[in-house]
């Protein structure tokens, strides 16, 4: 069985928890594949159209602690986890999003409990309305409160965070 | 001496940038004059060569041919064909199988010029600005070498303006060239001479001064950046190396004051057996508690230099933290120690790193029984794992932390947070730790929240091995 979940980032380790959370639930015969999206509205000037590059925007938003993370994820769970990338949404519409959902073949998405992203960017935007509306099946996962912890933001934060799944 | 040194440097780079700057002006000013000089000369020579050639003509057509209307003809040149300066025409018969050595002596041209004409039909010479046109005429009578001569008027005083212009306009270029290429070099170098000022300013006395940063994106304030980081990092080895003298001479002084007390007090009188040994008894508690700190101390000044070469062999992280743990446990039973595998890779050959055991053993010893003992023997949870690049462990415990202000100092010898005045310790474990690591060209992180507890993130680059 072969699975491609939408899970929402905001590059924060406590959103790779969610990952995390997910593929502990899965069954260890599905085969995975992980698209983290962030929802960020381009800018439409004509100079950063010229000069738009979707992997060095990527490498911008995403800092060391988070790629070393996923790749922890990735490592852990080599025989489930087929593909996991991250990805950027900036369709405006509802069609757009499920433009997107179809061609990338989403199955599920995966939310957590409560959703507080932290956007560094101002110009990123909360993708729940859209999944809501998208009629995907959305699980979730997570824990309900933020429990501050000195490792806020180091690969640290996904180790320790054993919280139960729903 | 060595700021003069450096400004001598400098100077020399300006100087330097100034000769290029003018070396390049310089020599394209050159090249553009030279060849505005040599193709304005060579295109007058042309058009002096077709001169003479139509004066030749005209000349044969005149002379030679007397044709009808050629009294017109001989008006005409006279009034419209201005004199050149010491025109000459001449005409030679040709008679085949004679040379024309005689005229060539005459004119003082070689013979040479004739025989192309006769070959040819034409030929150019020229002698001491005096030019000589030749070709070679088929009139009535027979054919004829018809030769016009005369000064070339640009060569006398055209060619000589256009070099004296020329002359001027490069001595003008020069100093105007001079004087950009040192106005440009001053320009670039300002914001390195000011830098130099400041930084001259900065002495061991004032080492919290840095270099304002008042540019906007660009290399200099990359330098100055780097200049400031420099000053942050001297000013906190300076903090650093003050405050392990005032702690070192502290914590060595301690033992000793209580063995010098306790020796002097039993010294003043005559006392039994039994006081003797318990006297003896605390000084030599003393003295090992002494010995313990100086060991230490060695340990940690071995480590911190790189130049003893440790014996690195491949080892399996999560082996060694077995053996970790039982070691703890073995010292202090009461601890609770959480090895926690929930982010275990699943291939083990990304838990391999390079690293010489007895050392990483006592590093992550160090650290899992500071986190047993700050958290009063609460559990302590340790993790660990894997990136492409490097292993993390992580040590969580659940104690008193440290306080935020105090977390920069964690690393220096001897230095214990305000909080641990109940706990035992000496200060020497994690600065111990960090070498160890940095040895493994490893990261230490640590983070803490005074009361909620304390996480330390090792990590280490996974050993390449083919």
């Amino acid at each position: 069985m072969e699975k491609t979940v939408l899970i929402p980032t905001d590059f924060s380790i406590a959103s790779l928890n969610i990952v995390k959370n997910y593929l502990s639930m899965q069954s260890s015969n599905t085969r995975i594949n992980v698209i983290l999206l962030h929802g960020l509205h381009q800018n439409d000037s004509i100079t950063s159209l010229l000069f738009y590059s979707k992997r060095r925007l990527l490498e911008d938003l995403c800092s060391k602690e988070f790629r070393e993370g996923c790749t922890v994820l990735k490592n852990k769970y080599a025989s489930q986890l087929r593909t996991m990338k991250t990805d950027i949404f900036s369709g405006l519409t509802q069609a757009a999003f499920d433009q997107y959902a179809e061609a990338n073949a989403i199955t599920e998405i995966c939310v957590p409990i409560s959703y507080k992203p932290n956007f560094k960017n101002k110009n990123s935007f909360n993708l729940l309305p859209y999944f809501k509306v998208s009629g995907l099946p959305i699980e979730t996962a997570g824990s309900e409160t933020d429990i501050p912890m000195p490792e806020k933001g180091k690969v640290a934060e996904l180790f320790f965070n054993r919280v139960s799944v729903s | 001496m060595p700021q003069q040194f450096y400004t001598q440097m400098k100077m020399k780079i300006q100087i330097k940038t100034t000769l290029i700057l003018l070396t390049a002006f310089l020599s394209i000013i050159l090249l553009f004059s030279g060849f505005v000089y040599l193709s304005v000369s060579n295109y007058s020579y042309e058009d002096f060569y077709k001169l003479l050639e139509i004066r030749a003509v005209t000349t044969a057509r005149v002379e030679l041919d007397r044709e009808s209307g050629s009294q017109e003809m001989i008006a005409l040149r006279n009034e419209f064909f201005e004199k050149l300066p010491q025109e000459k025409d001449r005409y030679y018969r040709i008679t085949p199988g004679k040379s024309f050595t005689e005229e060539a002596k005459a004119l003082d041209i070689p013979i040479t010029f004739f025989n192309e004409i006769v070959k040819e039909g034409k030929s150019e010479y020229n002698k001491n600005s005096v030019f000589y046109k030749g070709i070679r005429y088929k009139s009535k009578q027979g054919e004829y070498v018809v030769i016009a001569s005369a000064q070339n008027y640009f060569e006398l005083h055209h060619s000589a303006y256009l070099r004296r212009t020329l002359v001027f306009a490069i001595i003008a270029a020069f100093v105007f060239s001079a004087l950009i290429a040192l106005y440009f070099s001053r320009y670039v170098f300002r914001p390195l001479r000011n830098i130099t000022d400041r930084v001259k300013e900065i002495s061991s006395e004032n080492l919290h001064l840095r270099l304002a940063n008042n540019s906007s994106n660009d290399e200099m304030s990359d330098l100055i950046g780097t200049f400031n980081n420099m000053l942050d990092r001297i000013e906190t080895s300076f903090e650093t190396q003050n405050n392990f003298i005032s702690n070192a001479s502290h914590e060595l002084r301690t033992p000793l004051t209580a063995i010098i007390g306790e020796a002097d007090v039993t010294l003043s009188k005559i006392r039994s057996t039994d006081e003797y040994i318990e006297t003896i008894k605390v000084i030599l508690d003393e003295a090992e508690t002494l010995d313990r700190k100086t060991k230490a101390l060695l340990f940690l000044a071995q480590t911190g230099f790189n130049g003893k070469t440790q014996k690195f062999d491949k080892l399996r992280i999560d082996q060694l933290l077995w053996d970790v743990k039982e070691t703890i446990e073995k010292i202090n039973t009461e601890s609770r120690i959480h090895i926690d595998m929930s982010l275990l890779p699943e291939n083990p050959v990304k838990l391999k790193v390079k690293g010489n055991e007895q050392l990483l053993h006592l590093a992550l010893s160090n650290i899992i029984s500071n986190a047993c003992k700050y958290s009063n023997n609460n559990v302590v949870n340790v993790s660990i794992g894997a990136s492409d690049q490097n292993v993390f462990i992580i040590v969580k415990d659940h104690g008193i932390g440290i306080p935020g202000n105090e977390l920069k100092y964690i690393y220096d010898p001897f230095f214990r947070a305000s909080n641990t005045l109940k706990y035992e310790g000496y200060g020497i474990g994690l600065p111990l730790t960090r070498n160890i690591i940095r040895i493994h060209s490893g990261e230490i992180l640590v983070s803490s929240i005074v009361g909620q507890g304390t996480t330390v993130q090792i990590n280490l680059p996974i050993g390449k091995f083919e």
